[in-house]
């Protein structure tokens, strides 16, 4: 071998080893291997293992809405204590404006409401009081309610049992969910579609003339029944407990009720309960989920216990799926699925099959063609080519990417791309070949000229690629990550790989000349 | 051994840029058709970025007819389709609201739940989200066009990038027109593949402008037109031999990938064939306008 350094050699063949040593554990691939070595593997995304992608977003104009329900409760709160009739309130998008009968004391009440929530802009005008919900205060709430809602979310996967669920947030306002081998995304749907506020209320029996008329009092609202929209409820607006104070819940079966959800307050839900519940025997308690009575019964004794039942045309999935909620707890504003992508492990597996067939033929296609065009140095590009594929593979399983179907389709795409570099070369070599006589010059220049337009060539397809991978979302990230190690990988294989090939195989055929 | 690269002689003397006229008044005809085809027509927008539930089942003792009249009772927006063989069916909806959704596809579900053996896939993109991800395809494929013109101004004369940006641009005007008339569902998966063609193509183009800046160098005396035939000719074997074989791959990819990465294949293989023509044909000649040696400003 004329003038092939040791070190060159040694850095090729020791790549070339590690790249194959590390496909193994992706071409084994045990999914439930604890061997360090062996968890080298390619992670297989959802659209190829199956699973449920799900993209929620906060409602957050419920929280704000909700913010300005509040200030409108606390300025008739203060404006009664102080003896100010209040004329109108309007509520607009972002701001309640409330005009009073007088305006002696308006100065005072915009202290006193002040007082109760800081970082809002009040301003007054003759009789008008404006209480404005700005930015920074809307992104306190905003905040605050992503932050919960990630942790209410978290709990309520968990306790549905769904395995390496990936929760994150996704830009200012969604919460972005992957779960992995979900068969089943209607269940995980309709376990986060609910909000899941919990709060017991006094039932206003007496006042039979504001459910007449639809029109609830001052401290008093009307709910509709969970099964009967027609049937209404005046209650206190106040509630007695809620969901909060709630630290179990599950679902268990009553003989003279059917199923039914089991709770158990902490110290200080008990102590409430009891209290409430001894100074109401007679009247009813309404159980209230997210805006509707589940049931109502008669407080018939004192319930000093802390704990008890809720009763419902439950059936069992439903009772244990509502202890679920209630165990996570209460999301601060409702989730809607704006995207979701699911995919059965059927699909999966075909995807799968389908990208190895297209790989695999793809691959012998561009080997035959090779080999037909440039003989030996076909073959000897084909090494390359293979070893490239293993690189590749082995890069993704030790970088821990996602293979997804648009990966495998790079991964095919790139069999074809790869040997581009090995022709640039070899039609080089072609060139010189007619130019000058000695063999391994020949082959030094052609590698030479080759490699700038290589260079170039390669890098405009990473450009393409890199920004697919800024701007894609899931799937096409696979794209861009295998079209990116491919390329990279094919510049190693042919600037490095093919070259101590071709050096090798000249040196050991001993060959004089040099005809492509 | 075989050697059948000899069949494209080593220094083939093709006159590419005296068909030049003939290929341009082409060329200009298919952008022009594509950009009526794109307004008139349009694009076969999947769910993606139009927005809707698209479901995927295989059936057992049904048709799609039957399917079909079924589903139509409940929805008037529902489309059916067969996917790769006749127990395989595709059923789209257009949604309005994301509430809607979740219950569609619910009900969806209830209603033909005796028919079907396996829901292989369901998907479901609200509106809001449809427009973002249309924005952001446009987003991508914009930058990346710019970075990649950026990169080519840099290594190369501006004239250059001129070139490749008439190329560019014309691979891409030309592959949407042609999505738009063979049907093709344009998806997120469709704009990787541009921005792949938009690479493969400039790839084409910069190994020959190489080329031509070799030449511009080694031939001072020579002809303009006559230096452009000699480096298309001088890369010609190189520019089919690496189009043949991604077209292999890509074939095969088509053939045996699997149905749902069929239009990213079938929009490759399009934009492949585009690119390496307009390699040839327009980017080089597009150079011609400049009539320029920039060396000889240095001379």
């Amino acid at each position: 071998m004329k003038n092939y350094p040791i070190w060159k050699s040694f850095t090729v063949v020791s790549l070339v080893l590690l790249g194959i040593i590390f496909a193994i554990p992706s071409i084994i691939y045990d999914e439930n291997s604890e061997n360090w070595f062996l968890k080298n593997k390619i992670n297989l995304g959802l659209d190829l293992q199956g699973g449920s992608y799900l993209l929620l977003e906060v409602q957050l104009d419920v929280l704000y809405k909700e913010e300005l329900d509040n200030f409108v409760d606390s300025v008739r709160l203060i404006s009664r204590d102080q003896a100010v009739k209040i004329e109108k309130i309007d509520i607009q998008e972002n701001e309640v404006v409330v005009f009073f009968g007088n305006k002696e004391k308006i100065k005072d009440i915009r202290d006193s409401f002040f007082q109760m929530y800081r970082g809002v802009t009040l301003q007054i005008n003759n009789n008008k009081l404006s209480i404005k919900l700005n930015d920074e205060y809307r992104k306190i709430i905003q905040d605050s309610a992503i932050k919960q809602s990630l942790e209410i979310v978290r709990k309520r996967i968990d306790e549905s049992g769904t395995k390496e669920p990936l929760i994150q947030r996704s830009g200012k306002k969604r919460i972005l969910l992957q779960l992995p081998g979900v068969k089943d995304p209607e269940r995980i749907k309709d376990l986060l579609g609910k909000t899941a506020k919990l709060t017991f209320h006094i039932v206003d029996n007496d006042n039979t003339s504001a459910l007449q008329n639809n029109l609830a009092p001052f401290g008093k609202i009307i709910v509709p029944d969970m099964y009967d929209e027609n049937t209404k409820y005046l209650l206190d607006k106040r509630a007695v407990v809620g969901g909060e104070n709630l630290v179990d819940a599950k679902g268990s079966f009553d003989q003279t009720e059917g199923h039914a959800v089991s709770f158990r307050f902490d110290t200080e839900g008990a102590q409430k309960f009891g209290k409430v519940t001894t100074n109401n025997i007679g009247k009813n308690l309404a159980v209230v989920l997210d805006g509707v009575v589940i049931t109502a019964p008669r407080i018939s004794s004192a319930i000093t216990g802390g704990s008890g039942i809720i009763t419902g045309n439950f059936n069992a999935q439903e009772a244990s799926d509502l202890a679920v909620l209630l165990r996570a707890g209460a999301l601060p504003a409702p989730l809607e699925i704006v995207e979701e992508r699911s995919v059965g492990a059927g699909l999966g597996a075909d995807s799968i099959a389908a990208g190895q067939i297209a790989a695999i033929i793809g691959m012998i296609l561009v080997c035959v063609f090779m080999i037909l065009i440039y003989g030996t140095f076909g073959a000897l590009a084909n090494v390359s080519l293979i070893v490239n594929l293993f690189i590749i593979i082995s890069l993704l399983g030790t970088i821990g990417a996602t293979l997804t179907l648009p990966g495998i389709a790079g991964i095919v795409l790139t069999i074809g791309m790869a040997v581009d570099a090995n022709v640039l070369i070899f039609e080089r070599i072609k060139e010189e070949s007619l130019k000058q006589t000695k063999v391994f010059q020949i082959v030094k220049n052609g590698f030479d000229r080759a490699m700038s337009t290589i260079l170039d060539a390669n890098i405009t397809t990473l450009i393409a690629a890199v920004l697919l991978f800024a701007f894609g979302s899931g799937p096409i990230r696979g794209f861009s990550i295998t079209l990116s190690l491919g390329v990279i990988a094919s510049m190693f294989t042919a600037l490095m790989l093919t070259n101590f090939l071709v050096y090798m195989y000249l040196s050991f055929a001993n060959k004089k000349e040099l005809k492509l | 051994m075989f050697g059948l690269n000899k069949i494209i002689p080593v220094e083939p003397n093709i006159n590419f840029l005296g068909l030049r006229r003939n290929f341009l008044i082409f060329s200009i005809l298919a952008m022009l058709i594509s950009i009526v085809l794109l307004s008139i027509k349009g694009l076969n927008l999947g769910i993606d970025f139009k927005g809707g539930t698209l479901i995927e089942v295989s059936t057992k003792n049904t048709s799609i007819g039957e399917l079909r009249e079924i589903l139509s009772s409940s929805y008037s927006d529902v489309s059916l389709q067969e996917f790769g063989n006749e127990n395989i069916i595709l059923i789209r909806l257009q949604n309005k609201s994301n509430q809607e959704s979740i219950e569609t596809v619910n009900s969806v579900k209830n209603l033909i739940q005796d028919k079907v053996v396996e829901f292989r896939r369901s998907e479901f993109v609200g509106p809001t989200i449809s427009s973002e991800l249309l924005f952001r395809g446009f987003q991508a494929v914009s930058f990346a066009l710019i970075a990649i013109l950026i990169y080519i101004w840099l290594r190369f004369e501006w004239q250059f990038g001129f070139g490749a940006v008439v190329a560019l641009t014309h691979d891409v005007l030309f592959t949407l027109g042609l999505l738009s008339i063979l049907n093709v569902e344009f998806s997120l998966a469709t704009i990787a593949a541009i921005l792949t063609i938009a690479g493969y193509s400039i790839n084409d183009t910069v190994v020959i402008f190489d080329r031509v800046r070799e030449n511009l160098r080694k031939y001072k005396k020579l002809e303009l037109v006559d230096l452009f035939n000699l480096s298309v000719n001088n890369t010609l074997s190189r520019t089919i031999m690496t189009s043949l074989t991604t077209l292999l791959a890509l074939v095969s990819l088509f053939i045996f990938g699997g149905e749902v990465i069929r239009p990213f294949a079938l929009t490759m293989i399009i934009g492949v064939i585009i690119g390496t023509y307009s390699s040839v044909f327009i980017a080089v000649p597009t150079l011609l306008i400049f009539k320029f040696r920039p060396q000889d400003e240095d001379d």
